[in-house]
């Protein structure tokens, strides 16, 4: 547990001051901000035709409100902590490369359902706006994050003999010590 | 068999998402007692890593005015002292997240207190970065000289302030509660693991 928190932590920080650097903005985080208000645009015009995505501005065409997405609501600092969690974690590089992919997917599915619930709330109730954006989708991006960690650990191949959690009892055992007992 | 092995991820999942609601009222309602403790601890940290620099502690609802002997000079003339505020809500949510995930999973109140005591460094963190990138960064190099804040202090005191930010507000609460709650992990994968073990 001591190793796990500890290797987390240096991945966190790690990746997180890598994301702060102007090259890593540049190359990565502007671009998947950009992309990610057009693919939000692109959705919401499958059902509301009055809206238009200028570079990380999602803008409603009929009032004029707009939503910029800024740092903390594109989802990448979820996933610098899942990212982190995967990897501190004991597992095969295969699995942690497939848990990043798919975990990847849900966090940044989730967050563009947030992007369009508070293109929507602002429109009807900035207090309501607020509080989505500062602290309840906050938390469920976070709880995301946690429930995708612990499906993808469930999802790990069992644990190979001499590491630091023993194998569960086989069946015969757990018998035995139920007519034992 | 306990409670807790009955749990699946799913039904943890939704009774967080229940408990949310009634989690962040409580908080909202309450944070203004919340300030006065954090504010007193974040005072604490200011003194710690600049003596002398924050005077007094104001507190307005829940924001927090730090008093500074820090000189500005808003008119030809006339000098005043610097007085930057920070909201706190945006660095305490967490402890509704963190007794959310708490009741979802039947925890102990002691566990919860000894959480919400937990989390209090991180969100003085968060309040104290918030006032030094105020200091060090916004209000520009005549202020941030007077504070003594130059080269390698500016950028450690930036990505502290995203630290303290985007990352602890949400993320303490997990690490928290994945700190207090092993057993109850250990049963909801464990059951997965003897589900997925190859037969002998």
């Amino acid at each position: 547990m001591l190793r796990f928190f500890i290797l987390f932590i240096v991945i966190l920080v790690s990746l997180f001051a890598a994301e702060l650097t102007q090259s890593v903005q540049n190359a990565i985080v502007l671009p998947w901000t950009v992309a990610l208000a057009k693919i939000s645009a692109n959705l919401i015009m499958l059902f509301d035709a009055n809206v238009a995505a200028f570079g990380k501005i999602l803008q409603s065409t009929t009032n004029g409100f707009a939503v910029s997405i800024e740092a903390g609501c594109n989802g990448i600092e979820a996933a610098i902590v899942l990212i982190a969690a995967m990897l501190a974690f004991p597992a095969p590089w295969k699995h942690r490369l497939i848990g990043i992919l798919a975990g990847l997917f849900a966090v940044q599915a989730l967050n563009i359902v947030r992007v369009i619930s508070l293109f929507y709330l602002g429109q009807w109730n900035i207090e309501v706006f607020d509080w989505a954006h500062l602290y309840l989708w906050q938390a469920l991006i976070m709880l995301d994050v946690l429930i995708v960690w612990l499906v993808w650990i469930r999802m790990l191949p069992p644990a190979p003999s001499g590491s630091d959690t023993p194998p569960p009892p086989p069946a015969d055992a757990e018998r035995q010590q139920a007519t034992a007992s | 068999m306990t409670a807790v092995t009955t749990h699946s991820l799913g039904k943890l999942a939704l009774r967080t998402l229940l408990w949310l609601p009634p989690c962040l009222a409580a908080w909202y309602f309450s944070a203004h007692y919340h300030t006065v403790v954090v504010g007193a601890l974040t005072h604490l940290l200011l003194d710690l890593m600049l003596p002398g620099i924050v005077s007094a502690l104001e507190q307005t609802g829940t924001s927090l005015e730090f008093v500074t002997t820090l000189k500005v000079y808003p008119e030809p003339g006339k000098v005043g002292l610097l007085v930057p505020e920070v909201s706190t809500l945006i660095y305490t949510y967490g402890l509704a997240f963190f007794v959310a995930l708490m009741l979802a999973a039947n925890a102990k109140w002691w566990k919860i207190l000894i959480g919400a005591i937990a989390l209090l460094p991180f969100q003085s963190w968060g309040i104290a970065f918030d006032l030094l990138v105020q200091v060090g960064i916004k209000l520009g190099p005549k202020v941030a000289i007077q504070a003594g804040l130059f080269g390698w202090h500016l950028e450690a005191i930036a990505l502290s302030y995203q630290i303290g930010n985007l990352i602890f507000p949400s993320l303490i609460p997990v690490v928290l509660w994945v700190s207090f709650n092993r057993s109850l992990i250990e049963n909801l994968l464990g059951s997965q693991l003897r589900h997925i073990r190859p037969s002998p």
